[in-house]
């Protein structure tokens, strides 16, 4: 029981995270997540968990909106990525994610001259996504849409790019399995790829996912980043 | 690559399962007036047509061509007394067009009916036959038919594609059991129950190639068998089958021993003549999607040798 509390209070707190990120999206406030740390609460040894099975996303307005994160943010998610590194034998969509954390990190903590971080190469391929079924490439990009950031190519962005048609038979397949959580983390991938057949129809399809499944943060996350990334890509 | 022997086993015990049980093709004379009597005309027609496609594809062995042959004769002969009950059923409804749906496939056989054959020719003339409302798959359908048996399609089949859902091209990830039913048959009668693939315009055998894949896999996993094998039809009719292992290595295991194939992940229980009735259409569809894939994949491998 104490188990399967504790899950239910992470994943209470991920949704804090990702409905905090959701406004930020949004234009609203942005992310703050340094408040509860060191608090006396309930929840607050569950912030740095939190943080890091949200991944990148959390700074995700700071990226595409090109703001800087404020010292205690960054210093949370230096502390997650610290705290869980991921094992040479974790599973690749772990240590892709835990890579993109990194990446993030490295891209605010800027060299003194302003310069962005210099990213380091991963240290895992994507052998795993060679000649995978297009619903299990599907699934698995689903988990790694924090990924999926214009103009920040990795080698899981190229896979994703040689495989639109595969990525958006995924997104009509998550739609019937009503799996809102894949659909609207793949379809923020194909926000990002060329060759998505246009009778898809993405966007009333990242519409129809919000309103099917917008009620869980972590959707409301990947449907608000793909608009935003749809907007930068309207007006660039 | 599926198995070739897998895809023509699925046919060959299906045909055993539909000679076994013929006497389930029944008509109802003493039927409730509120019933009609043509509602039990359907599994008849579909029986027809089905061994139409087995006898004209060539692809069967002998005795699943000899099955279709006799079912074929044993529903004439029997179930629909030498066409005499059809010519009733359209005493009874005069304008339906369900005896006519379902004699064309006879009469293509080599059956005739005179008496019925009037009063085809005469409903064709009829504003009202034309009119009637039905789905447009099945007006489309209507068409083709009256194409098949010799008259000048009203309206012409030209017009009516436009107004099917498939023609349309809709996003893919709407798309329901109901809808579902409706693109197979749309895509039946554009080829002539795949006879001439290429009916299917080529932007609609586009579409099709790359959205078939995601409903095969959902229908397989949903073991909702009669649909799933309709869509094992659909790709049979694609300039370029897949003939997907995983949903046909599955649709077999679904198949009873005896041939049966239930609708719905496992087989009913009841009466005879119930679950006759809930399973007869899954099985003749998997002796369709067997025929035709068992066409196609024989049709490629003679390309690949000449």
């Amino acid at each position: 029981m104490e188990q399967s509390g504790t899950t239910a209070l992470l994943q209470g707190a991920v949704q804090d995270l990702a409905s905090g990120v959701v406004s930020a999206l949004r234009g609203g406030d942005h992310v703050t997540v340094s408040g509860a740390i060191g608090e006396d609460t309930p929840t607050a040894n569950l912030v740095l968990p939190a943080v890091r099975v949200l991944g990148a996303d959390l700074l995700l307005p700071r990226v595409l909106f090109r703001s800087q994160p404020d010292l205690a943010e960054l210093a949370v998610f230096r502390k997650a990525v610290e705290s869980f590194p991921a094992r040479a034998d974790a599973a690749p969509a772990v240590r892709w994610s835990h890579w993109a954390m990194r990446r993030t990190l490295r891209r605010f903590e800027a060299a003194p001259d302003g310069a962005p971080g210099q990213d380091t190469a991963p240290d895992v391929d994507t052998d795993w996504l060679e000649g995978a079924g297009w619903q299990y490439l599907t699934h698995q990009l689903a988990v790694l849409a924090a990924l999926a950031v214009p103009g920040e190519a990795c080698a899981v962005t190229e896979v994703a790019r040689s495989r639109p048609v595969d990525v958006a038979r995924g997104f009509v397949r998550a739609v019937r399995r009503r799996d809102w959580q894949q659909a609207a983390g793949a379809g923020r991938w194909l926000t990002l790829l060329d060759g998505v057949p246009a009778e898809l129809g993405l966007e009333t399809g990242l519409d129809f996912v919000e309103l099917m499944g917008g009620g869980d943060p972590r959707v409301a996350l990947q449907i608000q980043a793909a608009r935003v990334m749809r907007a930068a890509g309207a007006v660039a | 690559m599926t198995s070739t022997r897998l895809i023509h086993s699925v046919g060959v015990r299906a045909m055993e399962w539909l000679w076994a049980h013929r006497d389930g093709f029944r008509l109802d004379v003493d039927v409730d007036p509120d019933v009609g009597f043509l509602e039990r005309f359907k599994p008849v027609g579909e029986l027809a047509l089905i061994c139409k496609v087995l006898l004209r594809e060539g692809v069967a062995g002998s005795r699943q061509a000899e099955l279709a042959r006799r079912l074929i004769d044993h529903t004439w002969r029997d179930t629909l007394d030498g066409g005499g009950m059809l010519v009733r059923g359209q005493r009874i409804e005069p304008i339906s067009p369900i005896p006519f749906e379902v004699y064309l496939a006879y009469k293509e056989l080599g059956y005739s009916r005179p008496e019925l054959e009037r009063a085809i020719v005469l409903n064709h003339r009829l504003e009202s036959w034309t009119s009637y409302e039905v789905a447009p798959t099945r007006r489309l359908g209507l068409s083709a038919f009256q194409r098949r048996f010799g008259l000048v399609p009203r309206p012409p089949e030209a017009d009516l594609v436009d107004t099917t859902w498939l023609a349309r091209t809709p996003e893919p990830w709407t798309v329901t059991t109901r809808i579902a039913y409706h693109l197979t048959h749309t895509v039946f009668h554009l080829t002539d129950w795949g006879e001439r693939p290429e009916g299917l315009p080529p932007r609609l055998a586009d579409y099709l190639a790359t959205w078939l894949p995601a409903w095969l896999d959902d229908w397989l996993d949903l073991e909702r068998w009669d649909l799933l094998g309709e869509l094992l039809v659909v790709d049979a009719c694609l300039p370029r089958p897949t003939f997907d292992e995983r949903a046909w290595e599955g649709f077999a295991a679904a198949q009873q021993p005896d041939g049966a194939m239930p609708a719905v992940r496992s087989m009913p229980e009841g009466e005879p003549d119930e679950v006759f009735d809930i399973v007869y259409h899954p099985t003749l569809v998997a002796a369709f999607a067997s025929v035709m894939a068992t066409s196609r994949v024989l049709t490629e491998l003679a390309h690949t040798a000449s």
